[in-house]
């Protein structure tokens, strides 16, 4: 290809024309020296100058120079992400993947599921309306691999059995189980708190969870003191309480329907009477100001003795962070307590016993590994407990006595919680979890002896998140 | 200079023999019996001179501890400490023939035998030779995927970009299968669309292949005339190929604009690039033609003798 032009037309530069033997007369004026071009082709030269300009003598005066800016090049003029955009991606939770095959032995969920020894081992799906009402409730974090999978299930552990028969006996025995779940990073803590209200809401329990502890405490939301209360002070967080209202209205929304006042509330914004149900006086909270006090009346109305309640489960995660003093300052400037938030204190009130559910039910908290503070008193505490609970009685840790860093609040709440420690999986649940990603088509080689060995020897000895680094997020497919 | 006798050696002859070896199996036994005979044919021997049956020789019933053996005690025991250690140590012995019991047992689960010689005291058997080249730890990766992952890297963290490029094939497997423009067709072998998600590799490797260029354009400084350069077609190598195909699909990264923050947002700009490399909405491909147009209209020059010396 020489030319994108007609390469026999006339009117291309001169070497095409020569060769046709056109004669270029050699009186005409040139465009420019050296050149063929014939002048009909040439551009029409500059208009000249006019006299007065060429002439020196006469002075032009001319506008000063201005001195100009360039711009730069890497100007971003498209619209920048719409506020809450940037965070909503980083939040997004996607629950399906299309492209992965359908599982035949997946089971679905149901209410005996997790407790049953039989299942250990096994694989079990969500069912979709349990997969909202743990939506509402941020169960799932984007940080879990839901999104490569057709369905979202789970896997049936040797602890989530241990865990949900001890709720199970709690509620036979109207007790509250107290329980914090310990482990190491990533070998599951958040989804065996996930598998405790599932169970809890496929038994039509009352689930009331908080996601993320950081978020009551690092400044994060609006507080304010509570009228009336003396030493210490306490604090409501208003806007949390809304959401957190919110939550547990689209989560519980069937069984609140059911359950109605036992006492008139007409302190709300919308009067409240007796006979009526809870998720009217839920639907009170149109704004953050009563927000508190329709949460107070709603916690009332779920403790009321005697009124035939379901039994409540009260979950947190990433538990360390209530554990010390919080970003919030007192009117004084003093650095508030942790445990002087209304809702923190509703939570380790819970945790230490001091509150009863009236049809007994649980209070269970996961430690984070990753992205949690260190709090000696409380890893002190879990340690002892956990001996205590062994039967131990050497090696049991005691407080360093020259270390002024210990808490004597924490101790205080956690020093009757029973300890549930999330270990690592043996290999036969590893077997079962590899041949669900194998034939969800995630997995591609044969799972024999050798691959689980392989796959759970790199998980650091069957630390289940770091197996499905090893085997799912891995350049090696 | 060391002594020549060496005492330890007279010392480790000594046996001390308290118990008569039980009865071995017999001959034509089947394997799970052979397999289980170190629990059977336990030697009470205290001393590690005596030849193990099970490890001297890999059929246990073919070799048996001889019966001269049988209990001629070299010393008598009549401390009852010495009793007491003699147990101590049989019922370890028991407990290490039980292990090895076990291994073979775990052996046979993994399909091997647990009598050949070759595979002896190796848990899964020996590899064969040469390996293959995945289980070199240089070249465990596909070739492209290495070299992408290199491309990606930034600051020498390789481990990030692996991360991230880890991201990037979770993102192609679980986006829906790309709706091919006809007009920019795949390279030629590409899988249908539909198969493209299940193999996240494949799909990354069929959308550099298919956008990388063919030729690059060299210039000759001056030699055009007029200061201007000679601009010279020149053929690329494979990996030279793909690594400016990358380079175009990240330059296009770069300039489009991030939606979202933490650490999957670049992973997912990167896939999102490669999904419109594919489906050919991708400004790459346009680079390409340019690039083509140009090798094709510089052909000529590769006439011009002034550069025949450095082709």
């Amino acid at each position: 290809m020489s030319a994108t032009n007609c390469l026999r037309c006339l009117k291309r530069p001169s070497v095409a024309g020569a060769s046709r033997g056109v004669v270029v007369p050699i009186f005409a004026p040139r465009s420019a020296p050296f050149s063929t071009t014939a002048v009909q082709n040439a551009m029409p030269g500059k208009p000249q100058k006019s006299m007065e300009h060429q002439d020196r003598s006469i002075r032009v005066y001319r506008a000063g120079k201005r001195m100009k800016i360039r711009k730069k090049d890497n100007v971003d003029r498209g619209k920048p992400p719409a506020p809450g955009e940037r965070k909503a991606f980083r939040k997004k939770i996607v629950l399906s993947n299309d492209n992965a095959l359908p599982v035949p032995w997946v089971t679905q969920m149901e209410a005996g599921s997790l407790s049953d020894p039989k299942q250990i081992g096994k694989i079990v799906s969500l069912p979709p309306a349990l997969q909202d009402q743990l939506r509402a409730t941020e169960a799932f974090q984007p940080t879990q691999t839901w999104g490569l999978f057709r369905k979202p299930s789970t896997l049936v552990r040797q602890e989530s059995v241990d865990l949900m028969s001890k709720m199970e006996e709690a509620v036979e025995n109207k007790k509250t189980a107290r329980i914090v779940l310990t482990g190491e990073k990533i070998s599951g803590k958040s989804t065996m708190l996930l598998q405790a209200q599932s169970h809890a809401y496929l038994n039509n329990w009352i689930v009331i969870h908080f996601p993320d502890a950081q978020e009551l405490i690092n400044g994060s939301t609006e507080y304010a003191s509570i009228p009336g209360t003396e030493n210490p002070t306490l604090y409501m967080q208003q806007n949390y309480c809304l959401k957190l209202l919110q939550s547990i209205k689209k989560a519980n929304e069937k069984i609140l329907a059911k359950l109605l006042s036992v006492s008139s509330h007409s302190e709300l914004p919308q009067n409240i009477t007796v006979n009526q149900p809870l998720l009217s006086l839920i639907n009170a909270a149109k704004e953050a100001d009563g927000a508190w006090s329709v949460f107070q009346a709603l916690w009332n109305e779920l403790n009321a003795q005697g009124a035939n309640r379901p039994p409540i489960l009260l979950s947190m995660d990433n538990l360390p962070h209530i554990m010390k003093i919080s970003e919030y300052r007192s009117s004084a400037f003093e650095k508030i307590h942790a445990h002087d938030l209304a809702l923190v204190k509703l939570f380790t009130d819970a945790l230490s016993g001091n509150t009863r559910f009236p049809s007994g039910g649980a209070v269970i908290a996961a430690t984070n590994r990753n992205n949690g503070p260190k709090i000696p008193s409380m890893e002190l505490v879990l340690k002892q407990r956990l001996a205590e609970q062994n039967g131990e009685t050497e090696g049991v840790p005691v407080k360093d006595p020259y270390f002024k860093g210990y808490d004597d609040r924490v101790e205080k709440v956690l020093k009757s919680v029973e300890v549930v420690e999330v270990s690592k999986i043996g290999k036969r649940e590893a077997r079962s979890l590899m041949e669900y990603w194998a034939a969800s088509g995630l997995l591609r080689t044969t799972v024999d002896e050798q691959t689980v060995s392989e796959k759970w020897t790199l998980g650091g000895g069957g630390v289940l998140g770091e197996m499905e680094r090893a085997a799912l997020l891995t350049m090696k497919i | 200079m060391p002594p020549r006798l060496n005492l330890t050696l007279a010392f480790r002859a000594l046996s001390l023999r308290a118990t008569a070896a039980a009865a071995p199996p017999a001959a034509g036994q089947p394997l799970s019996q052979k397999i289980a005979a170190p629990l059977v044919a336990r030697r009470f021997y205290s001393d590690n001179l005596t030849p193990n049956d099970s490890s001297s020789s890999q059929i246990p019933s073919s070799e048996l501890p001889p019966s001269s053996l049988t209990p001629t005690p070299t010393e008598q025991f009549h401390d009852a400490d010495a009793a007491a250690a003699s147990v101590r140590q049989q019922q370890q012995q028991q407990k290490q023939d039980n292990l090895t019991a076990l291994n073979r047992l775990e052996m046979v689960a993994y399909g091997l035998n647990p009598f050949d010689a070759k595979e002896e005291g190796h848990k899964y058997g020996l590899p064969s030779l040469p390996l293959p080249s995945e289980l070199h730890k240089d070249h465990r990766y596909d070739d492209v995927m290495g070299q992408i992952t290199r491309l990606l890297m930034k600051d020498g963290k390789l481990s990030k970009a692996q991360r991230d490029m880890a991201m990037i094939l979770n993102y192609l497997r679980t986006s829906p299968p790309p709706k091919l423009n006809p007009l920019r067709p795949l390279i030629p072998g590409a899988p249908a669309p539909h198969f493209l998600p299940l193999d996240p590799v494949t799909y990354l490797r069929v959308a550099i292949d298919s956008v990388a260029p063919l030729v690059k354009i060299r210039g000759f400084r001056g030699m055009a005339g007029g200061g201007r350069s000679l601009e010279v077609p020149a053929p690329l190598a494979a990996r030279q190929r793909r690594r400016t195909g990358f380079m175009w699909i990240l330059d296009v990264v770069q300039k489009k604009k991030s939606k979202g923050s933490g650490r999957k947002m670049f992973p997912t700009r990167v896939a999102e690039e490669i999904v419109a490399v594919v489906e050919g909405r991708s400004t790459v491909w346009d680079k390409r033609a340019q690039v083509h147009k140009l090798g094709t209209a510089a052909r000529a020059n590769l006439m011009n003798p002034q550069i025949k010396n450095f082709l």
